[in-house]
């Protein structure tokens, strides 16, 4: 064999070695997931593939919308969020990036299994302790540490990565540690992370789901379950900024469901439309509605402009006490 | 004392076995096949799914929104790709073109003789040579198949769910280079034109036998190898259509038996045919 025949299969050998061992890292730490043409937040790999509804907030720009800085002009002191700031060191507005979070069906006649994935600055040993003080017991779990609930081994906290926990049933956050080791999470259902990816890039809150599985678990009494038209999946989305921009979508069974999920949606559209003559606040709401989608798709858009939410929660005016204490004393 | 010289006795030098003469055959053929005029075309052949894919990273990265308008995934293009260049062309032709040349190379180019004037088993010799075709190949498509995984699965994919993919998909190309390399390799000493007859099988039998229903697809070598991919098999065009109406795919078990055996079959019988055969050099 000649140098020039050995260094070429070196080097094809080398390719082939450098491909394998990226793969198998992959694999094994599931990361290098979505380089490009983004399909939601990386945390979605610790979503376990069964989960029936996903849902993401990016807690930070939502805190920091001028919407949510008009909320907490009018509404008053957020009290519990104080409180939870007091007990936990988290300062939601601060702390918090954003939220993943999902349900997974549970076994036969249980409740569906939540989980809650929070990206932000927490202290884990804070958390820990205030975990324990309460009862909390600690445990590894595939090398992550988890803090169970004293009784019944119900709930679970486990600090998945620096800056990243996650809460929820027990059984659903060791499912999440399994899925983001052995690369089997939600970002294998190829359907889910499609409406997922329609609808991330341009929205700062969304969930998508099967509707199909929720009614089921739902277990409606039969003439409610009758009504409900055969949605397969849904998804809601909405960017909150100054104003608020939102979509729902309804991917039907087949063509014919969803033409009279359509005509449905057309009627109470008309009929507010109708009732909103009278408020121009509401007729802005109402007449920013649209109805799209074509074959098995429905969706219904809408936005309520900021200037609509100037007139339903109008900035507080500086009050100019000078003039006023002025005119009492006149 | 008188002495008498003893006769010097030469013993002959013991014939090297098969495995050994295959191997050294092995060794200076696959030199003399990698940097063939042949290898340009399997660059070209090889190389087109990688700048496909190279394209297809570049475009999606500048902006252009693919995936949305197709809802597919970096996974699905992966597992077509795989499927519809990689197993029903690309394995198949490079069988073909190195396969059937094995001897018949050699014959053309009246080198034969050097060969089978050697102290080794003629059948060593298409064994060695079949051994180097199958270096040959796999250090080049496979390699291009890793690449083409990197660049394409990334999209809106993940590497590591589809890293077992990759593993089965590995296994069968090489299992597809294999077998296809010893039809051919038996089809390259049995026949005249070779090239012809495998293409006409290739391009011909193999297609019509796939598309017709009833037992005949069991005749081809793609029936079993189709079976084995892990991605789903595409349906576009008139012949996918008639694939999918009648389609039956054997098992796991069923297709690597029938895998094997022709691969067995056809390497005993092209070193049969070598071992046999009168190859007479055209003047």
């Amino acid at each position: 064999m000649t140098k020039q025949t050995r260094y070429f299969m070196a080097g094809s050998a080398a390719v082939l070695v450098a491909g394998l061992c990226t793969g198998l890292v992959a694999y094994y730490g599931g990361g290098f997931q979505a380089v490009s043409a983004s399909t939601g937040p990386t945390e979605l790999a610790y979503v376990p593939a069964d989960a029936s509804v996903v849902a993401y907030a990016d807690v930070r720009s939502i805190m920091d919308s001028e919407l949510r800085q008009r909320l907490k002009m009018v509404l008053p002191g957020e009290r519990g969020q104080e409180e939870f700031r007091r007990e936990t060191g988290i300062d939601i507005e601060k702390d918090v990036d954003y939220i993943v979070a999902s349900f997974a069906p549970g076994e036969e006649g249980t409740h569906p299994n939540p989980l809650v994935v929070v990206r932000g600055a927490f202290s884990p040993d804070a958390l820990e302790a205030l975990a324990r003080e309460h009862g909390g017991v600690s445990e590894e779990y595939r090398g992550k540490k988890i803090v169970k609930s004293p009784n019944g081994d119900t709930h679970a906290l486990a600090f998945l990565e620096t800056g990243l926990v996650a809460i929820g049933a027990t059984a659903s956050v060791r499912k999440a540690i399994d899925a983001q080791l052995t690369a089997t999470s939600i970002t294998s259902n190829d359907e889910m992370m499609n409406l997922v990816g329609d609808i991330a890039a341009s929205n700062n809150a969304w969930a998508v789901g099967r509707f199909d599985l929720i009614s089921k678990q739902a277990k409606l009494p039969e003439q409610i379950a009758r009504q409900i038209p055969p949605v397969k999946w849904f998804a809601a989305a909405g960017h909150i900024n100054g104003g608020l921009s939102a979509m729902v979508r309804a991917e039907a069974n087949d063509d014919q469901a969803a033409e009279n999920l359509r005509d449905v949606v057309r009627g109470f559209l008309a009929l507010g439309r109708l009732q909103s003559q009278g408020d121009p606040r509401i007729a802005a709401i109402a007449n920013s509605m649209q109805l799209e989608g074509s074959g098995k798709t429905v969706q219904l858009n809408f936005s309520v402009p900021a200037e609509v939410i100037e007139l339903v929660l109008p900035r507080k005016q500086p009050v100019d006490a000078e003039p006023l204490h002025e005119g009492l004393h006149h | 004392m008188a002495t008498t010289a003893s006769p010097v006795v030469t013993t002959p030098t013991r014939a090297p076995g098969v495995l050994a003469s295959a191997l050294r055959i092995f060794d200076v053929s696959l030199g003399d096949m990698l940097w063939s005029r042949r290898t340009i075309f399997m660059a070209l052949v090889v190389g087109a799914p990688v700048i496909m894919a190279l394209m297809l990273r570049t475009v999606v990265s500048l902006g252009a929104p693919l995936f949305e308008q197709t809802r597919m995934t970096g996974p699905s293009i992966f597992g077509l790709m795989i499927f519809g260049l990689y197993l029903r062309f690309i394995v198949p032709v490079l069988g073909i073109f190195y396969g059937t040349s094995l001897i018949a190379d050699e014959v053309e180019d009246k080198t034969i003789t050097y060969l089978f004037t050697r102290p080794i088993r003629r059948g060593a010799v298409l064994l060695g040579k079949y051994l180097a075709y199958l270096a040959c190949t796999i250090s080049v498509v496979l390699p291009s198949l890793v690449i083409v995984y990197l660049l394409v699965v990334p999209m809106r994919g993940s590497l590591g769910a589809s890293f077992v993919d990759l593993l089965k998909d590995l296994v069968i190309i090489a299992i597809g280079l294999a077998v296809y390399g010893s039809l051919f390799a038996f089809v390259g000493a049995k026949f005249n034109r070779p090239l012809l007859v495998g293409l006409i099988f290739i391009f011909g039998w193999e297609q019509a036998a796939l598309a017709i229903p009833g037992y005949m697809k069991r005749f081809s070598v793609m029936y079993y190898l189709q079976a084995l991919v892990p991605h789903a098999m595409p349906n576009d065009g008139i012949v996918g259509l008639l694939q999918a109406v009648f389609r039956e795919s054997p098992s796991l078990l069923t297709s690597l038996f029938w895998l094997g055996l022709i691969w067995a079959v056809c390497l005993y019988l092209a070193v049969s045919v070598v071992e046999r055969r009168e190859y007479v050099l055209e003047q």
